[in-house]
């Protein structure tokens, strides 16, 4: 280890000496790169580290794949240590953690918005990386939501595909009561000890539980009372079927006994699954929320690339996300038909893959709508805190069920995450 | 009189059949997973399916197999042999040799115990980072090497060791360390093993630590392979089953072939 960190050194400085006798210095060194998801974001990863280096021979790279957690608990050890020798080049963040990460060490990743061209991205998607100005990370996967319905569920209570779209959440509860008295179906499932229905819904009319500035925001956030407003009245109709975690919940839509889910793009690999609802399903808008700001576009999840500022090999790490997330549109068509993955370039919808209908959804062009909603997803401060936030949310969730206040739930909501986040 | 006595057998036995099967249970359910598809296990099928082949063939396919166990043998079992030599001398010292400083110098080791390791973790990273070790199975063994607990335990042991037993060989004109290697360790034998199953489970098992220090996938442990196959958006809940398992083997091992003296140790007797 020493002799790497002496070789690391003397590698800093040829590539400096390099740079100084040419412009367009050769890169000599190896890449290494945190993430998480060995069939994801790792695969992703390993696929634009071989297009890189097909180019680029001279660059190897080194793909490490740890537990999300972990992955987090070591970027966590090594900043506050200030043990720069231990960090990767390259990390893979969750986007509801970027502020956090950037703000608690300020300096310690690469500020990359004078060496990569980010008007191409996704608004929303670089909004939340960037920090007084500058933009300090490379966006990958995105969230952006969607309602997935069951065409064959909604026509037998008398809705064809045009009724849904542009509808608003009173409306679906409407359509939802029909559904369920012509079918028997339930029109979503809700896990109401997840608060991910909060956020898409919040994001959507442009709010968040942080203002634009970063302080936190919940008794006097419109957005957010819509949305709690919006579960409770979902609750009290009693449309929904109840659904105990992550697993019930998928079940909820893969078992064929709710017509509706809204949620993240990511979600697309899971419906199309079951190989026998082929046909069946349809993709809308997200309903609108009735309040200022209200659109039919948000975003669930997603993370994005930040190189180190102490990197040795850091201008060969950002030369290599530049050359291939910001501009390799083929690169993005392969990670979407390979592994699902819709990425944050608005360029790549113009690719084969993304130009495709899709006969899982009667022919659809789904990913084209996508891509429309993708460069529409408002664009919220994520703030350091939305982890702590998030969990005073879902610790009041369940008494929206038994007909709390909302003045009430946010009273409440708002006491525990101060708590939580001093 | 006899019907309570039965009473009571009955109550004995269906507590320890409850105690049983709930710790058991897990260990079942791992073994029935690891026969089904990762969408048979989220859905709860609790049958035995055709599946581990597959199983067992993606785990092998998607992790270094020999890599890994090579690392977490080599770690457990050095860091295993260190930690006992060291500490069991230390506990020796500790109960054998009286001085006015002892009892201090050992409530400062039994303090080290109160400080989670949570608090360490960011200095010892320094430290070791510092050191140049980062990355390294060094770094992971290093502050395992002197348990405050297993010190604790070699002392508590140590005073149902005889000292006639030491005055004696003293007299007969054994150096101390002959003492120690000659008489004491094969009189502590129950102990010793019982120490050796603990400090093995407990490296085996090693987290936290290993996760901070270690940086690539050369050197990555079992445990940390395993973490990183369960928290895939998607896991492949079948494969992480096989890891659970080939993770666990060891440990039970271990445990098996030293049932006896483990127990003996535990009870604190010296033969």
């Amino acid at each position: 280890m020493y002799s790497k960190t002496n070789l690391s050194r003397i590698a800093a400085g040829a590539l400096a000496a390099a740079s100084l006798l040419a412009s367009t210095a050769a890169f000599a060194g190896e890449v290494t790169v945190w993430c998480w998801d060995p069939n994801f974001n790792v695969a992703i990863m390993k696929e634009a580290a071989a297009r890189y280096s097909a180019k680029h021979p001279e660059t190897t790279f080194n793909i490490v794949d740890f537990a999300k957690a972990d992955v987090e608990q070591k970027l966590q050890t090594a900043l506050s240590s200030g043990t720069t020798d231990a960090l990767p080049d390259i990390v893979l963040i969750e986007d509801y953690g970027a502020q956090k990460y950037l703000q608690s060490f300020p300096g310690a990743f690469a500020e990359l918005s004078s060496k990569v061209d980010f008007s191409g991205f996704a608004p929303y998607k670089v909004q939340l990386m960037t920090m007084d100005g500058a933009v300090y990370g490379m966006p990958f996967d995105s969230g952006v939501t969607g309602l997935y319905y069951r065409k064959d569920y909604l026509e037998q209570a008398g809705f064809k595909p045009e009724d849904m779209q542009d509808l608003t959440w009173d409306r679906f509860i409407e359509i939802g009561k029909q559904v369920e008295a012509k079918t028997g179906k339930k029109m979503l499932g809700l896990d109401v000890n997840d608060a991910g229905f909060i956020r898409i819904l919040m994001q959507s009319a442009g709010g968040w539980y942080f203002d634009k500035d970063g302080n936190l925001s919940i008794q006097k956030n419109a957005a957010l009372k819509a949305a709690l407003e919006t579960e409770q009245k979902i609750l009290q109709a009693n449309i929904h079927k109840p659904a105990a975690g992550w697993t019930e919940w998928v079940a909820t839509f893969t078992s064929g006994d709710v017509a509706t889910v809204t949620t993240g793009v990511w979600i697309t690999g899971t419906v199309k699954a079951q190989a026998d609802q082929s046909g069946k399903w349809g993709v809308a808008p997200i309903p609108k929320l009735n309040v200022e700001g209200a659109s039919h576009a948000s975003n669930l999840g997603g993370s994005s690339w930040y190189v180190t500022a102490s990197s040795a090999e850091k201008d060969e790490a950002i030369d290599f996300l530049n050359e291939v997330y910001a501009k390799d549109v083929d690169f993005y068509q392969k990670i979407l038909t390979e592994r699902g993955a819709v990425g944050s370039l608005m360029a790549a919808r113009n690719g084969p893959a993304y130009s495709e209908a899709d006969p899982f959804f009667g022919g659809e062009k789904v990913w084209q709508n996508f891509s429309d909603w993708l460069a529409k997803v408002p664009a919220v401060n994520y703030g350091v805190f939305t982890n702590e936030v998030d969990t005073a949310v879902t610790a009041h969730l369940p008494s929206l069920g038994q007909g709390a206040p909302i003045d009430d739930v946010l009273k409440a909501v708002d006491s525990q995450a101060q708590g939580q986040i001093q | 009189m006899n019907v309570s006595r039965r009473a009571t057998t009955v109550l004995q036995y269906a507590f320890l059949g409850t105690a049983a099967f709930l710790s058991i249970f897990p260990f079942i359910w791992m073994a029935i997973s690891s026969t089904n598809k990762s969408i048979d296990i989220i859905s709860g099928r609790t049958g035995i399916g055709d599946a581990f082949g597959t199983n067992v063939a993606n785990f092998f396919s998607q992790v270094d197999v020999p890599l890994v166990f090579w690392n977490s043998t080599k770690l457990a079992v050095l860091a295993t042999l260190l930690t006992i030599v060291v500490s069991s001398l230390a506990g020796y010292g500790f109960e054998m040799f009286r001085s006015k400083a002892r009892d201090r110098i050992y409530a400062l080791v039994l303090l080290t115990l109160m400080v989670p390791f949570a608090a360490l973790m960011i200095p010892l990273f320094m430290m070791m980072a510092r050191s140049g070790l980062i990355n390294t199975h060094i770094a992971i063994m290093l502050p395992t090497i002197a348990s405050a607990f297993i010190i604790f335990y070699f002392r508590q042991s140590t005073k149902a060791f005889q000292t006639e037993l030491r005055d004696a060989a003293k007299v007969d004109g054994l150096k101390e360390w002959q003492i120690f290697l000659y008489i004491y360790v094969p009189v502590m034998r129950s102990t010793y093993a019982a120490a050796f199953v603990i400090v093995f489970m407990t490296n085996w098992n090693n987290y936290l630590w290993p996760l901070i220090v270690l940086q690539s996938n050369e050197t990555k442990t079992i445990t940390l392979v395993v973490s990183s196959l369960a928290s895939a958006y998607y896991p492949d809940y079948g494969v992480v089953m096989i890891g659970t398992i080939l993770a666990t083997l060891p440990t039970l091992l271990v445990f098996f072939v030293m049932q006896r003296q483990f127990v003996q140790g535990m009870l604190g007797s010296v033969k």
